[in-house]
């Protein structure tokens, strides 16, 4: 197939159309499997450590379900929209491709600020970092969350302004793929944090 | 994996069969309804903690499966090394969390 020699016309699935987009989308995977098991100590460490409040609040005490109701269907919403995305990735629709992202972007915002707002109303209550082995392992893990949410929305970010500068290509379809890869990779580390961390705190 | 093409290329055209939006959405609505059952057990508050534990496991796991092969495409073809990396990562995760809660409260 020689059409993806021609300039313009992107091939079906323009981020697996060159060996270095599938080296690329195949070496993210590698990371994710590492991500993983990042998180799985935080996890351990919390689960190890969630007695072990002192003085400090205890997770019952602690959590609001309906908070966490809404990060989670902010959050899942935005893993919908970026599905949405690479959906007009496929179909090479550049302009609705850039909306979806933003839109992600724009619930991953809404995330930070509701996770912000609640490690702040967490340490008017006092429960800080160094307060107990439970508040430490608490805001490590969500917190390191937090962070890759961050990451995300400064990652999704960039490449939108990559886009509008470079256009759609064979060199820019993985990096939106993998981004996209990574969003999901987020909102399944929170399926698994609102249900050990903020479910079975409540349990 | 280099052969990820080879059905639309069989066609010998540029027309590739374009998923639609339905089964994302519906992925998307089993995550919703998973969520709500496991918020509404624990907000209920009357059932056995055992149960509710292993209820929010399942609703957990059934959910993540479900958005790794729609929403991350595992299902599709030539996802063999991302199976190897996830399963893999999460074989050590399970390790590390049973010998964390043997340690701690055998």
């Amino acid at each position: 197939m020689s059409a993806h020699e021609h300039a313009g016309a992107l091939p079906p699935e323009p981020e697996k159309a060159t060996l270095e987009g599938r080296n690329k989308i195949l070496g993210f995977w590698l990371f994710l499997g590492a991500e993983t098991v990042l998180f799985g100590t935080l996890f351990s460490a919390y689960l190890a450590l969630k007695r072990s409040v002192l003085d400090g609040p205890r997770p019952e005490e602690l959590f609001q379900l309906p908070m966490t109701f809404i990060m989670t269907v902010v959050l899942l919403v935005s893993s919908l929209t970026s599905v949405f995305a690479v959906q007009a990735l496929h179909r090479h629709k550049k302009g609705s491709m850039l909306g979806w992202m933003a839109v992600t972007i724009a619930l991953g915002l809404v995330f930070l600020g509701l996770e912000i707002y609640e490690f702040n109303e967490y340490v008017h209550e006092g429960h800080r970092f160094t307060t107990s082995a439970f508040s430490s392992s608490f805001y490590s893990l969500v917190g390191f969350h937090g962070g890759h949410v961050l990451f995300g929305v400064l990652w999704i970010g960039l490449l939108i302004l990559q886009i509008l500068k470079k256009g759609l290509t064979v060199v820019t379809a993985p990096k939106v793929y993998v981004s996209a890869i990574y969003w999901h990779f987020i909102d399944v580390v929170w399926v698994f944090i609102f249900t050990v961390v903020y479910l079975m705190g409540k349990v | 994996m280099t052969d990820n093409h080879s059905a639309s290329h069989e066609a010998g055209t540029q027309r590739h069969r374009l998923e639609g939006p339905q089964k994302h959405i519906i992925v998307f609505v089993l995550s919703m309804v998973l969520t709500i059952i496991a918020f509404a057990a624990v907000a209920s508050g009357d059932l056995n903690k055992m149960f509710v534990i292993f209820l929010l496991l399942g609703m957990a796991i059934v959910q993540v499966f479900a958005q790794l092969a729609f929403w991350m495409h595992m299902k599709d073809r030539g996802h063999l090394f991302p199976i190897i990396g996830i399963v893999g990562g999460a074989f050590v995760v399970v390790m590390l969390v049973a010998l964390a809660l043997l340690w701690t409260w055998w």
